[in-house]
């Protein structure tokens, strides 16, 4: 029986059906005679996260490109689907052949966030593969990660066989020319990996030894065979031509961001200290109107989307964002396509870009202050004044906006309770500044304020930042829930289980393989999914470990001390990372990108310096 | 182009292969999507979110196949038969074909019963007995609850052999009984499972006989 046959005996039982059954509206499918490398692209989460993720779109594409490469999409499947696969033999399959994908060349997955970590595990498992890299002795298949997780893989380094590290576009295709070299030559898994470990920008665990200091700290990595002592990232540097898909597979069913998606920049100018983004995918590269134009119209065109987002880390730094706008609404309105603007900074906000969105959408307005007083804001390089939030406000009320969402984060290194009456006052402040409007919008002002939990991530200056105990963060949640103005504004906040263990992840060693391993083995998977995230499993399996989540969570690290990931390049120096957390402590905040440069080391690797200076 | 309804259009389409498996919000969706991407000259609906209007005249539920389905919508230019078929088809994916367009002639609220072809595997003289059971009970969720109804009293076997069946239930606007519902019944009744069940709605009439069109 054929795997489309029993899928056909199970899909009914199942919800969401269309999302495991593959053929929607440009998908790939190649003759598996042709085809000799098949690279099954697995986003560890459901198909209705996985398929929003641009990334994965790029490089589907880019693989599919080649005659004789085909990529596929693999997702995880829900609880009810995993059981019905499990009770008819259906291994993990890929949604373009329909065949499982322990038979693929490369099994990659990519890694958005680290609690996707137990999905690998999971995943490999449903694909009928044992899931530690040492038990996986043939050639095939490879299986590998890439994403921003990957800067440091440490926590997983046990279970694949390589990484990628940077933007996938130019390296994956190296990869599997290489594997196919090896395959020809009959190599074993060890020679291909060694020669792989020589690619830019591909870090092979097994060929770094790690030795601990007695305090569990990282006494040395050290490379063999040959492997690089630094991986050096992988980036585009002609970003304007980099491959874009002019068309994307439209699902069947909806999903998350059900829309077409053009990507306008990558890298971000701002530098904000806690944002781990703003430093993995430096440097800053913007492409021009016109190619920004030409995908927009391409994608629309080839889904029938009629919605368009333009997406990046910060759209409205732009150099040209008020002619991208003009442009893209003189096609938006003849097609009659809705343009979506996620991500604008507060202080870029001009009457003309309110006017623009307006002319689209009227939904809420969303701003970032991530910290509640001045003095903090400077302390995390959000470069955005009290002014800043108001001129905004002002723009968007008299504008007739009268709901206004803002983020903000809690637990930051030097918070004090001064900084969470800080929020409320902000609040405040914008509820009087409502009010004092004449033509404002009837009715009254709705603000919520989303409270995150800072994570300390790896290649920020906050590196060495501890995260606040359970004890701290739930005393400060509870001050912000006393003084806030409970009329006006709703507050919700992030679940401390969660940011825990995100945060023990993120900054975690290898010897966290064994923790991970045996949270699965108890049933930990979805961890992203409030409905099936265990903490008190993961709780159990790093104490079964021997293991405190503390060490990696509540724990300062000193400046000398070796990072986890100390053998990964970033392109952004430890060097500047130390000089941004010095001037984080002394409240001094750095110039954005554009205005002056503030020697991260990115410019070693683009050869000039990111922008023209006047000086 | 302006965006003025001129006329009236009746689409035909087939739902079969991996399609059965798309709900009808998400169909209607992807309709909405294949007319933009075929640059259908279809009217879209004026306002501050503009979007293509359809409306189907009966829903097909999840699952089940269909060969002839329909669905209208309002021209916006003079544009063939033949090139609004195949520019369709151009937009839609493989398993969705449109087959044919006319001036729609019956209202869908003239809909009276579904016409439907069941191929499946399971205890033959189980299945038989269950069909010539008096009674097929079962439960059908309605806007005011979930009420008990009797299938057999709205079946009608047309043709029959082992694994096959041939029969019309009930469909419209008003009252409507999922086809589906009769082979739930026997695997809740017999404690069984059928896997191999497919589906396919034939043909849709109206009250006086006549196939809907």
């Amino acid at each position: 029986m054929t795997y489309k046959d029993k899928l056909d005996r199970i899909l009914l039982k199942v919800q969401k059906p269309s999302r495991y059954i593959g053929g929607e509206l440009n998908s790939v499918e190649k003759d598996p005679e042709k085809v000799t490398m098949r690279f099954a692209f697995c986003f560890p989460d459901t198909y209705d996260i996985g398929m929003s993720h641009l990334g994965m779109k790029i490089l589907y594409s880019l693989i599919n490109d080649v005659p004789g490469y085909w990529c596929e999409r693999v997702y995880m499947p829900l609880p009810d689907m995993e059981e019905q696969m499990r009770r008819h033999d259906i291994l993990l399959y890929g949604l373009e052949s329909l065949q499982p994908i322990k038979d693929a060349d490369f099994i990659g997955f990519t890694l958005q966030y680290e609690l996707s970590f137990s999905n690998i595990l999971a995943m490999l498992d449903l694909a009928g593969l044992p899931v530690y890299a040492k038990d996986r002795p043939a050639l095939t298949p490879i299986v590998c990660a890439g994403g921003p997780c990957v800067c440091n893989a440490e926590p997983i380094a046990d279970f694949v066989d390589l990484c990628i590290l940077g933007e996938g576009e130019e390296v994956n295709l190296e990869l599997m020319r290489l594997l196919e070299r090896c395959k020809a030559e009959g190599t074993t898994k060890h020679e291909f990996l060694v020669r792989a470990a020589r690619i830019e920008g591909i870090y092979v665990p097994s060929l770094y030894e790690v030795e601990y200091n007695d305090d569990c700290t990282i006494k040395s990595i050290t490379p063999t065979e040959g492997a690089p002592e630094k991986v050096r990232k992988r980036i585009i540097k002609d970003f304007d031509s980099v491959f874009y898909p002019d068309t994307f597979v439209v699902p069947f069913s909806e999903i998350v961001h059900d829309r077409a998606v053009v990507e306008v920049l990558r890298g971000c100018i701002r530098g904000c200290r806690f944002c781990q983004a703003g430093y993995l995918y430096r440097p800053f590269r913007e492409k021009t109107v016109e190619t920004i134009e030409k995908e927009t119209i391409s994608l629309c065109e080839s889904t029938g989307y009629d919605e368009v987002s333009l997406t990046s880390l910060s759209t409205s730094d732009h150099s040209e964002i008020e002619r991208m706008l003009g442009t893209l609404a003189t096609y938006s309105d003849a097609a009659r396509v809705n343009l979506s603007l996620p991500s604008l900074r507060i202080d870029r906000f001009s009457k003309e870009l309110v006017d623009r969105i307006k002319s689209v959408r009227k939904s809420g307005l969303t701003f970032a202050p991530e910290a509640g007083t001045q003095r903090l804001r400077d302390v995390i390089n959000k470069n955005i004044t009290e002014e800043n939030v108001m001129n905004s406000c002002r723009i968007a009320f008299e504008g007739g906006y009268s709901s206004v969402k803002l983020y903000f984060m809690l637990g930051l290194p030097d918070e004090t309770m001064e900084d969470i009456d800080g929020i409320a006052d902000l609040c405040q402040k914008i509820i009087d500044l409502f009010y004092s409007i004449e033509n404002r919008p009837k009715g009254g002002i709705k603000i919520s304020v989303s409270l995150s939990t800072f994570i300390p991530k790896p290649f920020t200056p906050f590196q060495f930042e501890p995260q606040p105990t359970e004890d701290v963060i739930r005393e400060r949640q509870k001050h912000l829930m006393e003084v806030v103005n409970k009329k006006r504004v709703t507050v919700s906040r992030s679940h401390f289980d969660v940011t825990h263990l995100e945060a023990a992840l993120a900054r975690g060693d290898r010897r966290l393989s064994a923790v991970i391993y045996s949270a699965w083995k108890k049933g930990c998977k979805l961890d992203g999914w409030t409905e099936y995230y265990k903490y008190d499993k993961w709780m159990e399996a790093f104490k079964e470990c021997g293991i405190d989540p503390a060490f990696y969570v509540n724990r300062t690290r000193s400046y000398d001390e070796i990072m986890p990931w100390e053998q990964m390049d970033v392109l952004v120096s430890k060097e500047f990372l130390i000089r941004e957390n010095k001037k984080a402590h002394e409240a001094v905040p750095t110039p954005n990108c554009r205005e002056s440069c503030a020697g991260c080391g990115v410019n070693r690797c683009v050869g000039r310096p990111c922008f023209e200076y006047d000086k | 182009m302006a965006n003025t309804a001129t006329k009236n259009m009746r689409i035909f389409f087939s739902k079969t292969g991996r399609a059965i498996y798309i709900s009808h919000l998400d169909l209607y969706r992807l309709f909405q999507r294949s007319i933009k991407r075929g640059k259908l000259p279809v009217w879209e609906t004026e306002g501050f979110n503009p979007h293509v209007y359809i409306t189907f005249a009966l829903p097909l539920a999840l699952g089940t196949a269909g060969v002839r389905e329909s669905l209208d919508l309002k021209l916006i230019e003079d544009i063939s038969r033949e090139e609004l078929i195949s520019r369709f088809n151009d937009a839609l994916p493989r398993d969705i074909r449109v087959t044919d367009a006319a001036e729609p002639v019956m209202k869908p609220t003239e809909i009276a019963l579904s016409e439907y072809e069941a191929r499946f595997e399971c205890d033959n003289a189980a299945f038989a007995e269950f069909l010539s059971s008096e009674h097929i009970m079962t439960e059908k969720k309605t806007k005011r609850g979930i009420a008990e109804l009797d299938l057999k009293e709205h079946l009608d076997i047309l043709e029959r052999s082992d694994g096959y069946l041939r029969f019309t239930f009930p469909s419209g606007t008003e009252f409507n009984i999922n086809a589906g519902l009769l082979f739930d019944a026997f695997e809740k009744q017999f404690g069984t499972e059928i896997y191999t069940l497919r589906i396919t709605r034939t043909a849709i009439k109206c009250r006086n006989g006549e196939i809907f069109h």
